[in-house]
């Protein structure tokens, strides 16, 4: 049973690491990188406390939204996924993706307090 | 003040507050008659002045003085050519005995030329009033017929009144009718304000004038005036309610009306007064009324009878059908013959005797008052525990106890007492019963009630230990009174019937004296902020941030990892502005967080963004023409190889 998942996981990992461009490689580093943070965060708020509720629900919102755009932005720019996309270059994904960062951030930055 | 005028106030509160039919409120009370009298008496200089206070005090039926000299006065100043000088000399001579004005055949020529309808009302009244009082012929039709045109042309209250008064200076025979129907007219023209007082707007002497004239008329008529028995109350309110006249024909007028309203043959209005105030007692048994006219004349003819007596709160019938006797002009009834309680009685009282009395009906409030004493006063002192032993003193209305008492906080002090009525020997609840401690030092008084109990024995206790706040715990010698009032009692009491000494259990300090601090300025009101939450410590908060942040060196080194690098960037001027500004876009939002608002932000955001979104789209076009001149290229490549 172990011995089938170790498997699965590497099997899965060497798939990755080869057939994965690494484009989205860079994508996927910087979404763990946002999870990370969220989780983090989470924990401080499970741990010490809620306090200053707005600052840690703007943080919180922060990491989600911008996880749900690098996600839109990976879908977007996979090559996998061109059919679905042909109207959308990847230059225009990156854009969008600028763009709603800048709006998310700056209702982020009101709410910070 | 006058005790009349004084009585007549309090009656008029009486009568107003119980009555639901219009009463006479308003009088010429002896005093009133006596200082119209005095105005009217006053020095005349002139024909005019002569007529109104010779004429004015016959009215009123006092003397005028010095007939003779009046009677000089008059011929040395009559002018046998005026109308006005006539009628004024005329009107006063037929007021003195034995004065008789010459007149000339010329002078009755004057006066009947007058009559026409080309005078005015006045000049006819006058010269019709002339001719009659110096007994000289006249023809009444004509001056009917003169007086019904100038009533058409002069349609107001005082000609129509003038009319009326001349009418009445006319022979029975002449037509009348037609003068006679003005009267109901002018009553339809008054004013009725509040339903008490009945006026003309043109004011006070109108109003007397109308009445003198309308009494004068009938009675010369035999013809009962159209008034109602309400209208004649209200007139005499607002005839005589004005107390103090302007001008001597104002006087004039008032005195005719109460001539008129107290001699005709239709309508006297009755006043019933009570001589005092309206109460009887034991030492004062009867009740005596004023039966008068409105001038305060006794109506000696008049008998007064009782309808019914009852007392105010249960309505029973105590007295009725008890006649007054007349006892020196002063109507009398002794009332506690019926031995009535104590109190307040309804009385409603009736005039009779003569057809023409109107407001004969009258109800009055009498007070029954009586004497209270105070019997069987026992002191004592008890203990709380063992209500038994105690030695209880006796004290006599009105000395004073010769022990003082002294009650600490073990013991109550106790009183008993009753309340008896002197003149019969029954109990009394009076209204106010009271027992007052005053302390001798502090001058602090306490007042307590006394209540009855179902014997009527009156009970009063302190406990010194519950009562101790309201003595503010000020132990010492304090008075003991009682204090017994009521409406109808003729002797309240107030009686210092012992001295007590109270001990209280502990000797707090006296509270201070509220007064002194009431005034002072309150301590100021601070504003109190939310408190803050609490805060994690330091060393934690600083863990977490340092966490927080940890991600993102992971990033860097993966990126590193993966090769990612920054070998594609070129220098173009649009690549260098997106950069720089998206990095402005970052700052941007941080200053909005530390400095600006919403707005600001939004307007810099426009012109940044503006810049940033421009310099983007060349950079990404330029970058999206070589990847895909690459991608032709390496298809190109492919498509080669291939073949």
């Amino acid at each position: 049973m172990s011995n089938s998942v170790i498997s699965v996981i590497s099997r899965f990992l060497e798939e990755y690491t080869t057939t994965t461009p690494n484009k989205l490689k860079v994508v996927d580093a910087y979404l763990l990188y946002i999870l990370l943070t969220g989780a983090l965060q989470f924990l401080y708020c499970l741990l010490v406390g809620t306090f200053p509720f707005n600052s840690f629900l703007s943080g919180f919102i922060s990491c989600v939204g911008s996880f749900i755009l690098g996600v839109c932005l990976r879908i977007q720019i996979n090559p996998q996924n061109k059919g679905d996309f042909l109207s959308i270059s990847p230059e225009r994904a990156f854009a969008d993706f600028l763009f709603a960062h800048t709006v998310l951030h700056l209702v982020v930055m009101n709410f910070i307090g | 003040m006058d005790p009349f005028r004084l009585l007549g106030l309090f009656f008029l509160g009486l009568v107003l507050g119980g009555a639901q039919a219009v009463t006479p409120s308003h009088y010429l009370s002896q005093s009133d008659v006596a200082r119209l009298q005095n105005l009217l008496g006053r020095p005349f200089s002139d024909l005019e002045s002569a007529y109104y206070s010779v004429v004015g005090l016959s009215k009123i039926e006092a003397a005028v003085p010095d007939h003779k000299e009046v009677c000089q006065f008059l011929k040395s100043q009559l002018d046998p050519t005026s109308v006005d000088s006539l009628f004024f000399a005329a009107e006063t001579s037929q007021a003195l005995s034995g004065c008789e004005i010459p007149v000339s055949n010329e002078t009755r020529d004057i006066l009947l030329a007058v009559v026409s309808e080309d005078s005015s009302m006045t000049q006819i009244h006058r010269a019709v009033s002339a001719l009659s009082s110096l007994g000289l012929p006249l023809a009444s039709q004509e001056v009917v017929g003169a007086l019904t045109a100038r009533i058409n042309k002069e349609d107001n209250v005082v000609a129509i009144t003038l009319a009326l008064q001349t009418a009445s200076r006319l022979s029975q025979q002449a037509e009348l009718g037609g003068i006679l129907e003005e009267i109901e007219d002018l009553t339809a023209r008054l004013d009725d304000l509040g339903g008490v007082y009945l006026q003309f707007e043109e004011g006070l002497e109108a109003t007397a004038l109308f009445v003198t004239a309308a009494y004068a008329l009938s009675d010369h008529m035999d013809i009962e005036p159209p008034f109602k028995e309400d209208q004649v109350i209200q007139l005499v309110n607002s005839i005589f309610s004005k107390k103090s006249w302007d001008s001597l024909a104002e006087a004039f007028s008032v005195a005719t009306a109460a001539a008129a309203l107290s001699n005709n043959r239709f309508h006297v209005p009755v006043l019933v007064n009570t001589r005092g105030p309206a109460t009887v007692s034991h030492s004062q048994p009867t009740l005596q009324l004023l039966v008068t006219d409105v001038l305060s004349r006794p109506l000696r003819s008049a008998s007064v009878l009782l309808e019914s007596a009852h007392a105010v709160p249960s309505k029973s019938v105590v007295l009725s059908q008890a006649p007054f006797i007349l006892k020196d002009d002063v109507f009398e009834l002794n009332f506690m013959a019926k031995q009535p309680a104590s109190g307040y009685y309804q009385f409603s009282v009736a005039v009779t005797g003569d057809s023409r009395l109107v407001a004969n009906q009258v109800e009055l409030k009498v007070k029954v008052s009586t004497e209270v004493a105070v019997t069987n006063m026992d002191l004592s002192v008890v203990d709380k525990d063992q209500s038994i032993g105690t030695k209880t003193t006796r004290v006599d209305y009105p000395s004073k106890a010769k022990s003082s008492f002294t009650a600490d906080s073990h013991q109550n002090f106790a009183m008993s007492f009753q309340l008896v009525d002197v003149n019969t020997g029954l109990e009394l609840i009076p209204h106010q019963t009271f027992v007052r401690l005053h302390n001798h030092k502090t001058g602090q008084e306490v007042v307590f009630v006394a209540e009855p109990d179902s014997k009527n024995q009156y009970k009063f206790e302190l406990d010194t230990a519950e009562r101790k706040s309201e003595f503010d715990s000020t132990s010492g010698t304090y008075s003991l009174y009682l204090i017994v009032g009521d409406a109808t009692l003729e002797n309240p009491i107030l009686w210092n019937v012992a001295d007590v000494v109270l001990k209280f259990a502990e000797e707090e300090a006296p509270a201070t004296i509220q007064s002194k601090t009431l005034y002072i300025p309150k301590p100021e009101i601070q504003h109190l902020f939310r408190e803050p939450e609490k805060k994690p410590p330091t060393v934690v908060s600083n863990t977490f941030t340092g966490l927080v942040l940890s991600p993102l060196l992971l990033l860097l080194i993966l990126w590193l990892k993966l090769g990612a690098n920054i070998s594609n960037f070129s220098f173009s001027p649009s690549t260098i502005l997106f950069h720089g500004g998206h990095a402005a876009l970052l700052g941007l939002l941080y200053v909005y967080w530390t400095h600006l608002n919403m707005f600001q932000t939004l307007k810099y955001l426009a012109i940044v963004g503006g810049v940033t979104f421009l310099a983007g789209n060349r950079m990404l076009a330029q970058k999206a023409v070589k990847r895909i001149a690459a991608e032709q290229s390496s298809r190109l490549a492919k498509y080669r190889s291939l073949r």
